[in-house]
């Protein structure tokens, strides 16, 4: 674990970008079809739930990251294994997350430019990020998040400007009735973006202030929830929902269709920045908690040294998880959520959350003292 | 693995030591002829011309040593004998309070004792206002090439020093590098000691620390780091000491030396130590906490620690009204991304991403492009460095030549590239714009930053567009945040983003309402 501390705004930010990374650039909840700002809002509700149960187990074991409470719950060597497990979700997820964000910006801008190539400057720019430590990447991320703010506001005034709002393309509200909300809602936006929220675990004990972490992660979660229900309903009442439907990249579109003065238009530049940066923060904070676990899983002494292979080992994957984009985009729908998302975001810390709670029941409240004290040591060491 | 860091560690450790040992070194590092000199002479003898002539071989019989003779008095006869560098020290004042007082004084009659004579000569007849005893060659010699006059007399084994130094200096004059049309018109000179006047005038506080250093080992340079008491925090100050102390140069010509022993990183662009030649910026910098440190002979101050920021403040911003400066401020931000990134936008947009250009501006786009053979990254890197060469060559050559370089150079980057159908009107305008937006920052060091980084940021938006350019504002971000000027993050009021610090950061608040904030010095900040 490297010396470093962040501050809450830091953390703030990058799990505003963290949330926005993806989700802001394509299309979430649209099973709910014009109701999908209410599957957003409910899902956000179940996963400021969700975080609640993270940092409660963080509450009981300050200082100590995902892997090492888990090993303090379970015992050593399930608490092990299952850790190691927890790494190889992150990375996978960080191939994805990259997968998808090559495709993306390959449709979009460069069509003519390998996957391989796009993944591979992305891959070269976390490696130097992380290399430098989390510090560097949260105050990165403390200076992208005013930037991407103010490009946002900036964007929605042009598209409000623009009078390409039709309100009508929301209504009715409800017209199916409350079951396709619910059903794009749990799981799909509980899983992502909202649930992935999980990898924050790996980096808590990095905070300066650690009673901080459950207002400053539910005030992420609302605001960054908020600004991506926004985000989609003005993306369904710009295009409509046939068009948004059918396109992988709505706020592309939407942005295109910017016109003000006969002279600001052609904006889409605004929304490949918010892609780029979003998913870097997106990737590179993935990558980080999979090295850092590593890191101690197989006591190595530097992060430093798990940089450069793990990279690689995220570009290769990226690669190979899908032999095209359909097939990622498949797997990413009908396995993923079921498979990986709703064991490692919720039914685990569940279950870690119900032994915490029976073990401190039974054995009133020694070992977790105990841990308490062992934690505080650590942490000024 | 082990070992190696412990041995790293304590060589360190007898490095700092040695250095600490400041006479030893002295001893150590000065060149071989000196020191025997200085060595055979065991002490000073009470007879003048035995010290003359030692005085004159350590100093190699060289011709501005200038030994003056005076008999104070003939029965017993004493002799007396004042020595100068000749420049270094002031005619005058030898003349007037040594010689003359020396010559002039009723002088005590009888046998003296010497211990007599020489409260006597110090206390009635030198008249100059400072006057030390010494007795040790090296300080002697020292003070001797200071410019101070070394006075020998019979019967007495040690040396009068009479601070006489003077000569020739530059008088102070505007500073020609940061122009304001409201501020104080005085700039820094040559002189160290005009240089800690014109602070001292500013700041009439005896919370002001002055520290001596002498750097370079040949060149013995006076070196002083100013700080206020109270104000500063000890630890940057110690921080400051510290470095200097490892300074391990045989010479010390100006402080941009200086600058380069005691930066945190060589390998950035970015400059982590500040300069001004305006004692006025000086003490706004010394009131926010910081350190300056000066050097004799370089007209420029160096500040640590710094920021990002401080580069893009004006000294013009303190004396305008505070709605302009702020204007300004922004604007320079903006101009300062311009000259980071106009070309590379430009050959981005050309080369990939034609479809974000509107339609009219594309159609004339591409006709102005129709007979350039040069992809837009070839054209935009032969302007480039054809502008930057015209740049060189119109500092290097002598201000007389320098308009014929500005006429050849307009015509050569303007019309007559476009007629010959080398590069397009658009490029030309693109490259004027970025070198004027490069002239707008005020700090001419972090300007080079850009234009340095200018030319990496065509290249990757030659390969990869538009997410080319991203990616390299990510990866320079992050390295701006790693930087650390003597611990302070270096990009620190955007991130860390301290708001507060934004009164005098991106804006330039009115006085009334930064006074609030003044209270909360740079020093006591939390900084990670």
């Amino acid at each position: 674990m490297e010396k470093a501390s962040i501050n809450p705004f830091q953390l703030f930010a990058l799990m505003v970008l963290f949330e926005l990374g993806s989700a802001i650039v394509i299309t979430i909840g649209i099973e709910a079809e014009q109701d999908a700002w209410i599957s957003i809002l409910l899902a956000l509700a179940a996963g400021v739930a969700v975080f609640m149960v993270y940092s409660y187990l963080y509450k009981q074991f300050p200082g100590h990251s995902l892997i090492d409470f888990s090993q303090k719950i379970i015992g050593k060597y399930p608490g092990w294994v299952l850790g190691l497990l927890y790494m190889l979700y992150f990375l996978y997820i960080a191939m994805r997350v990259l997968r998808d964000f090559g495709d993306l910006l390959l449709t979009s801008t460069m069509p003519e430019t390998p996957l391989f190539v796009i993944n591979f400057f992305m891959v070269m720019t976390i490696i130097y990020v992380l290399y430098l430590g989390i510090e560097v990447l949260a105050r990165t991320g403390e200076f992208f998040l005013l930037l991407l703010l103010l490009l946002g506001i900036l964007a929605n005034m042009l598209i409000l400007f623009s009078g390409i709002i039709d309100v009508n393309n929301l209504l009715p509200v409800l017209g199916n009735g409350w079951k396709p909300v619910f059903q794009a809602a749990f799981p799909l936006v509980l899983n992502f973006p909202f649930g992935e929220i999980i990898v924050f675990t790996m980096l808590f004990p990095y905070l300066n202030q650690g009673s901080k972490i459950p207002k400053t992660g539910i005030l992420a979660l609302v605001f960054s929830g908020l600004l991506i229900t926004i985000t989609t309903s003005m993306n369904i009442a710009v295009l409509g929902m046939e068009i948004v439907s059918r396109t992988t990249f709505p706020l592309l579109t939407a942005v295109g269709k910017i016109r003000v003065a006969d002279f600001l238009e052609r904006l889409d530049a605004f929304v490949v920045v918010t892609l780029v940066i979003g998913m870097f923060f997106k990737i590179a904070i993935f990558t980080y908690a999979s090295i850092l676990g590593v890191t101690k899983l197989f006591n190595v002494n530097t992060h430093r040294k798990l940089v450069f292979p793990l990279g690689l080992i995220l570009l290769l994957g990226s690669v190979a998880i899908a032999g095209n984009f359909s097939d990622h985009l498949e797997e990413g729908l009908d396995v993923v959520p079921y498979y990986l998302h709703m064991p490692f975001q919720i039914y685990i810390p569940f279950v870690l959350l119900l032994i915490t709670i029976v073990r401190k029941k039974f054995s009133s409240g020694d070992i977790v003292g105990n841990n308490d004290a062992q934690s505080k040591t650590q942490r000024y060491q | 693995m082990k070992k190696k860091k412990t041995r790293k560690t304590t060589s360190r450790f007898s490095l700092f030591n040695r250095s600490k040992n400041r006479s030893a070194d002295f001893a150590e590092e000065m060149s071989t002829q000196i020191e025997q000199a200085i060595d055979s002479t065991d002490g000073i003898d009470s007879r003048v011309q035995k010290n003359i002539d030692r005085l004159k071989d350590i100093m190699g019989n060289s011709h501005d040593f200038i030994v003056r003779e005076v008999i104070i008095r003939t029965e017993p006869f004493i002799q007396a004998a004042a020595m100068y560098i000749d420049g270094l020290a002031d005619h005058t004042l030898i003349s007037d309070f040594i010689i003359k007082a020396i010559l002039e004084e009723n002088h005590p009659t009888g046998d003296v004792e010497p211990a007599a004579l020489l409260t006597t000569i110090k206390k009635q007849m030198l008249t100059i206002a400072n006057v030390t005893m010494e007795d040790d060659w090296k300080t002697i010699v020292h003070s001797l090439l200071s410019g101070n006059t070394i006075l020998f007399v019979d019967g007495i084994p040690k040396a009068f020093v009479g601070e006489t130094a003077g000569g020739e200096w530059r008088s102070i004059e505007e500073p020609t590098s940061e122009i304001t049309i409201r501020g104080a018109k005085d700039s820094f000179n040559e002189s160290l000691l005009t240089n800690i006047s014109l602070i001292r005038r500013r700041i009439k506080s005896p919370q002001v620390r002055i520290d001596l250093f002498q750097l370079g080992t040949l060149s013995r340079t006076d070196t002083v780091i100013f700080y206020i008491d109270g104000i500063t925090d000890r630890r940057i100050v110690q921080e400051v000491e510290q470095r200097m102390k490892q300074i391990k140069a045989d010479k010390i010509t100006g402080s941009s030396y200086v600058e380069e022993w005691i930066q945190d990183q060589t390998l950035t662009v970015f400059p982590t130590v500040f300069n001004t030649e305006r004692p006025d910026i000086v003490v706004n910098c010394l009131m926010e906490g910081r350190v300056a440190i000066l050097v004799d002979g370089s007209p420029f101050a160096l500040i640590v620690p710094t920021d990002f920021s401080q580069f893009f403040k004006a000294a013009e911003d303190y004396y305008q009204r505070f709605d302009l400066s702020t204007l300004i401020r922004v604007l320079r931000y903006f101009a300062f991304s311009v000259s980071l990134l106009g070309p590379s936008i430009y050959i981005a947009l050309i080369t990939f991403h034609q479809d974000l250009i509107p339609t009219t501006l594309v159609i004339s786009l591409a006709a102005q492009r129709e007979g350039i053979p040069f992809p837009a990254f070839i054209e935009a890197l032969i302007m480039e460095v054809t502008f930057e060469v015209l740049r060189e060559a119109g500092v290097r050559m002598p201000r007389a030549i320098g308009q014929a370089v500005s006429i050849v150079g307009a015509l050569v980057i303007g019309q007559a590239a476009v007629q010959a159908g080398i590069v397009s009107a658009a490029m030309v305008i693109v490259v004027a714009g970025t070198a004027i937006a490069s002239f707008t920052t005020p700090a001419y060091n972090l300007a080079v930053a850009a234009r340095i980084l200018r030319f990496a940021m065509m290249f990757l938006a030659a390969t990869m567009g538009l997410y080319g350019i991203l990616l390299g504002l990510i990866i320079m971000i992050a390295h701006l945040t790693s930087l650390k000027s003597f611990g302070s993050p270096y990009l620190s009021p955007f991130a860390p983003f301290y708001p507060k610090e934004h009164a005098d950061g991106l804006f330039r608040f009115p006085q009334w309402l930064r006074r609030k904030s003044e209270g909360k010095t740079f020093s006591q900040t939390e900084r990670g």
